[in-house]
């Protein structure tokens, strides 16, 4: 699967080195620590997953790393350049993508327009006050992005009228916008059908290898499936990092989260 | 305040000298220097107080503008109305009775009656729909100016202070020494003024601890912080908000009432006193009632000081310390950013 | 609404001038022979008066309807261009104004006010939106009071009259029906102009901005940025409005730009409809009629024709309570139940 045509994102940093780098990362909400301490080292290219129970600081995690909210304490390094102070356009200016749980779509836009939008964000031209040419490049990787997610018979209908497995794929794509060099995917398959939840899991798998992601999953099966490495978290802190295998069968683990037999 | 001064050190010192200069030259005798500069000691004594005075009536209007916008979300453009309702039913108290004082609670309750119908009819019909409800505040205001207009014309309306409250008072302020006998000169200062000053504090210190000293208080607290929260807890919010809007309406009326006594009642009243909530408001911060009273001392004492020294360019330093608030802090002095 | 223009799906896509609604045309007949028709009273007072709060009434549902921001400062900005061009050029207020040609004091004029309104907007949009009202009133009641009180530049409360349009090609542009094209072509350039741009990336974005601003910025975008330059572009129309407003009464006093007016104009606005660019310029008709005729119509019911504030008042009351989209809400909610299914209740169109 081709990658999305790269837009003017400036790439910083050498590329070598790690894509994510978490120094001591905590976020106090007035007396409550969401984040305590996050240490977190991610590779480029790297797939991991992170699964914890409900406050255990997943949302938080992320939305400390895109810049929703600025962490209180630590650094987030991205692909060797500090982004802590960033605002969040800053840092996905630099190839940092996201999704969300609960789906941020322009209800009243088309879902052309939504990922026409995504791609414009990453490149120049976000001020132009001319329409689109037909040979656009911006509105031609917003249409083959269209097309990657399965969405090419509806890209006109507004979001409002489409299915919740529709607007999950919808976020998938705007994730792709651009040239992106790590995704956060924050519970993509919650909600999703059976057959909507294979079609994800091949989505994440033919990603480029190059981009790297991180996937907060409630189920299990879909992040096992699409991770190398899993980092479990609790109460705000990391709690253990290993290999997918590994973390199944760790009976700490599994006493917390999996109790005892697996996921039902 | 000691956390401000830790976290805010440069700025916590340039507060104190402030502080300290103001002191000084209210409590100090005036050198010759100073008085040919700037003028006499008294003009500046004056200027002061009556800044400070027109700053109570400006939070009496304020707190109640706040109080609502921070918990209901509504900005009641119609307040201004409110208040010059106020005073025109206080008037007619006043005058049909022949008490001063009981022009108060007539305002209060009329406009308060006012405020729960407005709140029970109109808002809560547009939960959540704050553009609306501020559209709705408009024309409200526009309607009620017009029948304000109609019903009591244009011209300028003075209630009456009953004799007592009339004239000078004598203070420890002191304004120079006298040429000829050696002795202190001291301020004398409207009597009415100060007896406002002295009830909006006392207001002031009520609200606060209705506020934070009270069970009723602390539900509005945590409907300010969080308005679906509280009404998960089971408690009758559309109760606290009739009664906070009511009870922001009564204080509006209320301070017509005062504004009616020391100054005076006419059409563009209401646009003026919802101009100084605003601007109150924005400079001291939304939903905050010591905000309010911040911002509303700031805007009085910056008013009349214009007023006095610049008059020319008065409108001008009000809406500067509006402009750099905007610029540097946005959420206001005492507003949670 | 209709969406990006895309290369078709392999199908010739008609030319733009064939893909005009067959009503346009006969609008704009209607509207280039007026004329024709028309007095010199209706052509200047009122479609070239609607025609220029129309254009303002468009630069505040630019801001409201696609950026999600009332602002209230808009009829100041308008105001403050009016003054500039009274200044720079001809007024009858020789120790003011200062006579330079109209090329320079209108391109002056135009130049000031967006910067005003950009700094307007870039002191108005840092905080939560519904904050923005309350900011651009204060401000539009600042310049208010302070053009009452200046008298070095601003003239105080007299102002500047004797204002008039240069006489390019030898025409009086304050002749009604000069002055009626002069208006129709800016209108029909300021609306043509704004459903342009909403549809290019700028519009789209201040669309999403209004719609979600966290998630513009995960996107790429300086939500900041995008706001103040709407109030720069929104501006720039004011601005348009303010000369012309200017040249048709001649003159230019703290009154025209004062509080009033400027709550009339989002009084416009919302009346007509905050949706879609056609709507300022129907509130702004309605308006005129009303502003016109209403005394007429007050004496008829027996009330004072003075009570036109209080008609207007309870008119958008009954607006905002009943259609809160204004007429293009009545307007499609009636089209919607047109073409509802009369068995099933669907059909038309959601939103």
């Amino acid at each position: 699967m081709n990658a999305p045509l790269p837009n003017s994102s400036r790439m910083r940093g050498n590329g070598a080195g790690n894509a994510l780098e978490l120094r001591g990362v905590g976020k106090v909400f007035g007396a409550l620590a969401a984040l305590s301490d996050i240490n977190m080292t991610v590779k480029p290219g790297e797939r991991r997953a992170v699964l914890g129970s409900n406050g255990a600081g997943k949302t938080t995690l992320f939305n400390c790393i895109t810049g929703d909210f600025y962490a209180t304490t630590g650094t987030i390094r991205f692909f060797g350049e500090d982004i802590s102070v960033f605002p969040a356009y800053e840092r996905i200016r630099r190839g940092l993508r996201r999704t969300y749980q609960i789906s941020l779509l322009f209800t009243a836009l088309s879902v052309l327009d939504n990922v026409y939008l995504a791609c414009n964000g990453v490149s120049r031209g976000r001020f132009s006050f001319r329409r689109p040419r037909r040979n656009d490049a911006v509105m031609d990787s917003a249409e083959t992005l269209v097309r990657m997610v399965h969405l090419d018979d509806v890209r006109d209908t507004l979001v409002s009228d489409l299915s919740y497995g529709q607007q999950r794929q919808l976020e998938i794509a705007m994730a792709l916008s651009g040239a992106p060099r790590f995704i956060l995917f924050d519970e993509p398959a919650a909600g999703l059908s059976p057959t909507e939840r294979r079609e994800l899991v091949e989505i994440l798998t033919n990603l480029p290898g190059h981009v790297g992601y991180i996937i907060i999953e409630h189920d299990m099966e879909v992040a096992l499936r699409v991770a190398e490495s899993v980092t479990m978290m609790h109460n705000g802190r990391i709690f253990k990092e290993g290999k997918p295998a590994e973390i199944e069968d760790d009976p700490e683990v599994q006493a917390l989260y999996l109790g005892g037999e697996g996921h039902g | 305040m000691g956390s401000f001064a830790q976290r805010h050190p440069i700025w916590a010192a340039i507060i104190a000298a402030a502080v300290a200069i103001a002191l000084w030259l209210i409590f100090a005798i005036w050198p010759e220097w100073l008085t040919d500069l700037i003028g006499a000691k008294k003009i500046f004594l004056n200027a002061l107080f009556n800044g400070i005075t027109l700053g109570a009536l400006y939070f009496f209007v304020a707190s109640g503008f706040t109080l609502i916008f921070g918990l209901m979300r509504n900005v009641n453009l119609a307040h201004g109305s409110l208040y010059l309702f106020g005073g025109y039913v206080g008037y007619e108290f006043a005058t049909w009775t022949g008490y001063w004082l009981l022009a108060f609670p007539a305002a209060f309750i009329i406009v308060a009656v006012l405020g729960i119908a407005m709140q029970t009819l109109v808002f809560q019909r547009m939960e959540g729909e704050e553009l609306r409800q501020t559209l709705v505040t408009i024309g409200i205001s526009i309607v009620i100016a017009d029948l304000l207009l109609w019903i009591w014309g244009g011209d300028f309306y003075n209630i009456q202070l009953p004799s007592w409250l009339i004239g000078p008072m004598d203070t420890f302020f002191i304004t120079g020494v006298s040429r000829r006998t050696g002795e202190f000169i001291f301020l004398k200062y409207p009597m009415v003024r100060l007896v406002i000053l002295a009830a909006s504090i006392v207001v002031g210190i009520g609200m606060w601890l209705l506020l934070n000293r009270t069970r009723i208080g602390m539900i509005i607290r945590a409907g300010v912080d969080d308005r679906e929260m509280l009404a998960s807890t089971g408690v009758r919010i559309q109760l606290v908000f009739i009664g906070v809007f009511a009870f922001g309406a009564g204080l509006a009326g209320v301070a017509g009432v005062v504004g009616g006594s020391f100054q005076s009642l006419a059409p563009g009243e209401d646009i003026r006193f919802l101009l100084a909530s605003l601007v109150v408001v924005i400079v001291g911060g939304m939903g905050s009632i010591t905000g309010a009273a911040l911002g509303a001392l700031i805007i009085g004492v910056a008013e009349q000081f214009g007023s006095v020294y610049f008059p020319t360019y008065a409108v001008v330093l009000t809406f500067v310390i509006m402009v750099a608030v905007l610029a540097f802090r946005p959420q206001g002095l005492m507003g949670r950013a | 609404m209709a969406t990006i223009d895309t290369h078709g799906n392999g199908l010739s896509s008609p030319s733009w001038f064939e893909r005009i609604p067959a009503y346009y045309y006969f609008i704009g007949i209607v509207l280039i022979s007026m004329p024709v028709f028309a007095g010199d009273f209706v052509l200047f007072q009122i479609f070239g008066w609607s025609f220029i709060l129309g254009v303002i009434s468009l630069s505040l549902m630019f801001l409201a309807g696609y950026g999600g921001m009332v602002s209230l400062a808009q009829m100041t900005i308008a105001g403050l261009a009016g003054y500039m061009v009274a200044i720079f050029g001809n007024s009858a207020i020789e120790t003011i104004s200062q006579g330079w040609p109209w090329y320079i004091a209108i391109s002056l004029a135009l130049l000031i006010s967006v910067l005003f309104g950009t700094i307007v907007g870039w002191l108005a949009v840092r905080t939560e939106g519904i904050y923005t009202i309350m900011i651009t009133l204060a401000i539009a009641s600042a310049f208010f009071y302070f053009t009452r009180q200046n008298y070095v530049i601003f003239n105080g409360f007299s102002g500047f009259n004797g204002v008039l349009p240069p006489r390019l090609f030898g025409i009086d542009w304050r002749h009604p029906i000069a002055f009626y094209y002069l208006t129709l072509f800016w209108a029909l350039a300021a609306y043509f102009t704004v459903v342009y741009i909403s549809r290019a990336p700028f519009g789209l974005a201040l669309q999403g901005v209004r719609d979600n601003a966290r998630r513009m910025a995960a996107l790429g975008y300086n939500v900041t940025a995008h706001r103040v330059a709407a109030y720069s572009f929104a501006s720039l129309l004011a601005g348009i409005g303010g000369i012309l407003l200017t040249w048709q009464s001649a003159q230019i006093s703290p009154g025209t730009a004062g509080i009033g007016p400027a709550i009339d104009i989002l009084v416009i606005a919302v009346i007509g409809g905050l949706r879609h660019p056609i709507g300022p310029f129907i509130g702004a008709f309605i308006y005129v009629l009303l502003k016109t005729f209403a005394t007429d119509v007050l004496i008829s019911f027996g009330l004072a024709g003075e009570r036109f504030q209080l008609l207007i008042g309870l008119g958008f009351l009954v607006i905002v309570f009943w259609s809160p989209d204004g007429i293009l809400g009545l307007w499609q909610r009636f089209q919607d139940s047109r073409n509802r299914d009369p068995l099933t209740g669907r059909g038309g169109r959601e939103l």
